[in-house]
């Protein structure tokens, strides 16, 4: 049966590549410009979008220049001016007369004004290089093409990214387009060592993406790594970075995200400092960091701008959101279940009387109202935007009142729903993770108890150590235990006194320009 | 498949036993207070004090606001016989509904009966169940029955547990009644060089009961009692006091003294092998924080006066506990017996059955010494004789 629909799914594949007309890869470009009008009919048949433009001039209308380009993608005027326009002007005040060889290199060199010319070999790159927003220009009696890069600017502006907020640092965030997105890194690391490399992945989509790294810092073997892992993939389209994360990940069976992401450019670039790869695609905002590891979810862009102490307190403060996000609903279905020789007097009487009349063991209650809460916040997220008062609303009034009022939920139950929920959203990239790991310590608590919870907890902990990313363990610096790390992690050292980059990541030079500098001065200090 | 297998025997381990002691806070009586008393048949009765939670955050919660009295009572006592303690709770769930759950027992009250029966064996459910709650306070009930005690109704606190933990408490810091927690009682039992004792409590009427005073045990059985002077004598010898007020009079005048520190020092001194005396010394720090009276305080002399007098007055209530505990009970409650044991291992083997008898008979010195270190925020009365 599998085998069958497998055979399927493969002749159907086989035929769409078949049926892909521009993928034969050797077919040049034919001299005669009117075979290449012929062929690019066809391979556009039914592309409403697709535009083409004669130009006839010279002397004798001895000239025939085809320019092709998608509708819409190209800005009109720029390719009048810088294109057609100097053509028409050239060709139209001398007489001299030209061969074809030589049109091409007038053209190239001397008449077309915009500043971004590639040549197409091939039908296969000028068809490329249409649809992806050039003009192409084809000559007659020429084998090579012109790509003219008159892209008119799509997209939306640089702005603050919603989902990473920051109270300090910039505020841009990366955009759909990528060369916009290249551009913010490169503005913040004016290093020819930044480097880029281009890739196109997607067989129907063609999509850029770009592995982006500071050679001499990044680990020159992860690199490898990223581009191996990136050109296994096999896809029709990548439409996020979040098609790539799933493709290149070390470990299809976990729940912790082991490839990072961010929106915004200055959290990117310092991970690109710490020897991280970024891989960036266009169409998204969201670019991919690797490798990444658990101690990034409780770390901000805000901690290195802030004094370290308070940095420090508000790490583990998150730290303590983690855990509570994770085992605060296990725990306390444990302790009204299975461990009420621990609880003191007084609140035992609290908790007592709180889930008086209620129906439901704990456990159930406890489930039902996370899954409401979760059940909001969903809707929260794909809700138009102008029903969310509504929503609120009726969030604020379900869960917190009413349910109480009828006895359905304790109000002690509501409150750490409440507490967990808060909690949960403090470490952003572990979100959904502790959704799912809270679902399972709650049901383990509700059999087994403390017990049960310090167990599992054992197993996660296992689990986590386990992990990697990109051959680096995801629990580093904890496990294996790299001191120097630790200064980036529950506690966050001043700026000045990380001397070294993160060991774990980099390879060679570990030393921090700043702070080599910073120590050679106080050196010289000393010795004055 | 293997998977499979290994997951249905995963689930089965989780679903078969995982939950055999689930059971959810409204599924259990919270026992606030527990009584054991015995009747004249021999058989054992106890009295549970359970508190009803949802009742107690209602009248807590419009504490002061006068209180309907058409509401449910905070806190119902039920008592019920059987042989053993374990037996008659056991058999109270006839009239009871839920599971009694007794680690949150705050007081345990023995009744005079049972305990001049003795207690050394008959507590032994208390030490072996899992969840008696070794932090509860024990008291002894002087004159009325644990149920009679746990059934009053105090204006204070809304359950009566806690009000008689809070009595007792207060007390113990005044130094008149001994505090002991059941793991304590537990300790002493098991001593065999150092006679027990428990506090005692009293019901004064339907609302208020009194903590005071101690009762004396000998081998286990309640002989006798402590009035609140001797107990305070007693916990002075034996080094629990830690606030206490210690009053006298002085050519008219009356003086409270409050003892700020304490430290007691006892001692066996031996003879030709023979313990011959008992030694103790005790050396007090305190403060003046009343004084009723004319005369000048300016002088060190006339704070010497009050030291001197106080001390007779330490002095008296420690010959007193003495005496009661000598004469009257021959229980060596204070503990001389542990110094024997530690430093006259040899001669303790000899004597250690008869040890109380000796201990009764030894001549006791008592020396006090107190110092007084301040004299509040005024020195001498606020009108005083020139």
């Amino acid at each position: 049966m599998f085998r069958r629909i497998k055979k399927y799914l493969g002749l159907d594949n086989q035929e769409k590549d078949n049926g892909a007309i521009y993928t034969d890869t050797d077919e040049p470009l034919p001299r005669n410009i009117d075979k290449v009008k012929e062929r690019l009919n066809t391979i556009f048949s039914e592309c409403s979008d697709y535009i083409q433009r004669d130009i006839v001039c010279g002397e004798d209308n001895g000239i025939c220049i085809l320019v092709a380009y998608i509708d819409g993608f190209v800005d009109k005027k720029v390719l009048n001016q810088d294109v057609i326009r100097p053509i028409l002007d050239y060709f139209s005040c001398t007489d001299k007369l030209h061969r074809a060889k030589s049109v091409y290199q007038l053209i190239k060199r001397c008449i077309i004004s915009s500043n971004e010319i590639e040549e197409a070999q091939s039908m296969r790159q000028a068809v490329y290089r249409i649809v992806s927003g050039d003009a192409v220009l084809f000559i007659n009696g020429s084998r090579i093409a012109l790509a003219v890069g008159v892209k008119a600017p799509q997209g939306r502006q640089v702005e603050e990214p919603d989902t990473e907020v920051s109270l300090r640092g910039s505020r841009e965030g990366f955009v759909e387009n990528l060369s916009t997105n290249m551009v913010l890194i490169r503005k913040r690391i004016k290093n020819p060592n930044l480097k880029f490399e281009m890739l196109q992945l997607g067989t129907q989509t063609n999509t850029d993406i770009c592995i982006c790294y500071i050679k001499g810092i990044a680990n020159d073997e992860i690199i490898e790594e990223v581009r191996r892992r990136i050109l296994k993939i096999r896809s029709d389209a990548i439409l996020d970075t979040g098609y790539i994360e799933q493709y290149i990940t070390d470990n299809q069976f976990t729940l912790f995200p082991l490839v990072g992401n961010s929106e915004k450019c200055d959290k990117l670039v310092s991970k690109l400092l710490e020897g991280r790869i970024a891989i960036l695609c266009d169409g998204t905002p969201y670019v991919l960091t690797v490798p990444s590891l658990l101690v990034e979810a409780i770390q901000t862009a805000d901690d290195y701008y802030d004094h370290a102490f308070f940095a420090s307190f508000m790490r583990l403060l998150r730290l303590l959101a983690l855990f509570i996000s994770t085992l605060l609903p296990a725990l306390y279905v444990a302790l009204v279940s299975f461990h009420h020789t621990v609880i003191p007097f007084k609140l035992i009487i609290t908790l007592a009387a709180s889930r008086q009349g209620i129906p439901f063991s704990p456990f159930i209650e406890a489930v039902l109202m996370i899954m409401a809460f979760e059940l909001l916040r969903e809707a929260g997220v794909r809700m138009p935007r102008t029903v969310g008062q509504a929503l609120s609303i009726v969030g604020a009034i379900v869960l917190g009142e009413a349910s109480v009022a009828a006895g359905i939920a304790s109000n002690l139950m509501v409150i750490i729903v409440a507490i967990t929920a808060i909690c949960s959203f403090i470490t952003p990239p572990l979100i959904r993770v502790t959704m799912l790991v809270r679902f399972i310590f709650l049901i383990i608590a509700n059999f087994f108890g403390f017990l049960g919870i310090s167990l599992t907890a054992v197993v996660v902990l296992i689990h986590l150590c386990r992990l990697r990313s990109f051959g680096i363990p995801y629990m580093t610096p904890f496990s294996p235990l790299t001191m120097a790390d630790l200064k980036d992690s529950l506690i966050l050292v001043p700026i000045w006194a990380m001397i070294t980059r993160p060991k774990a990541l980099f390879q060679g030079d570990t030393q921090n320009r700043a702070g080599i500098k910073r120590q050679e001065a106080a050196k010289i200090s000393e010795d004055k | 498949m293997k998977i499979s297998k290994l997951a249905i025997l995963f689930m089965l381990s989780i679903l078969l036993p995982g939950c055999w002691d689930n059971t959810d806070l409204t599924d259990i009586n919270i026992v606030t207070a527990l009584g054991i008393d015995k009747d004249e048949d021999g058989k054992i009765i106890v009295t549970v004090q359970v508190a009803e939670p949802a009742a107690v955050q209602l009248t807590s919660s419009t504490h002061g606001g006068g209180g309907g009295s058409a509401q449910i009572k905070p806190v119902y006592v039920k008592s019920y016989k059987g042989e053993t303690i374990y037996d008659a709770l056991i058999s109270m769930k006839s009239i009871i509904d839920k599971r009694l759950f007794l680690s949150t027992t705050q007081v345990l009250i023995l009744g005079e009966r049972f305990c001049k029966d003795g207690i050394n064996e008959t507590l032994d459910y208390l030490h072996r169940d899992y969840q008696a709650n070794y932090l509860a306070d024990v008291l002894v009930a002087r004159g009325a029955t644990p149920e009679q005690i746990l059934k009053i109704q105090p204006d204070m606190d809304t359950i009566p547990a806690m009000y008689i933990k809070g009595t007792a408490e207060n007390t113990a810091i005044r130094a008149k009644v001994e505090r002991k927690m059941l793991i304590e009682l537990f300790k002493d039992i098991k001593n065999e060089c150092r006679q027990a004792t428990i506090g005692q409590i009293t019901r004064l009427d339907d609302k208020t009961v009194k903590t005071e005073g101690t009762a004396v045990f000998m081998n286990g059985k309640l002989v006798g009692w402590l009035d609140q002077y001797q107990t305070r004598g007693y916990l002075f010898v034996t080094d629990k006091v830690k606030h206490t007020t210690v009053s006298c009079s002085v050519n008219n005048s009356k003086i409270s003294v409050e003892i700020i520190q304490s430290s007691g020092k006892k001692n066996v001194i031996f003879k030709n092998g023979e313990p011959a005396k008992l030694s103790i010394q005790m050396r007090l720090e305190g403060n003046i924080s009343e004084y009723i009276g004319k005369e000048t305080l300016n002088s060190p002399e006339d704070i010497r006066i009050i030291e001197k007098k106080i001390s007779q007055e330490v002095k008296k209530e420690i010959n007193m506990a003495l005496t009661k505990a000598q004469k009257d009970y021959s229980s060596d409650i204070f503990g001389f017996g542990e110094l024997v044991h530690k430093y006259y291992p040899q001669y303790w083997k000899k004597v250690m059955d008869k040890w109380n008898d000796i201990f009764s008979r030894l001549p006791v010195d008592v020396w006090v010494d107190i110092k007084i270190r301040q004299t509040g925020l005024i020195k001498s009365p606020m009108k005083k004789d020139e």
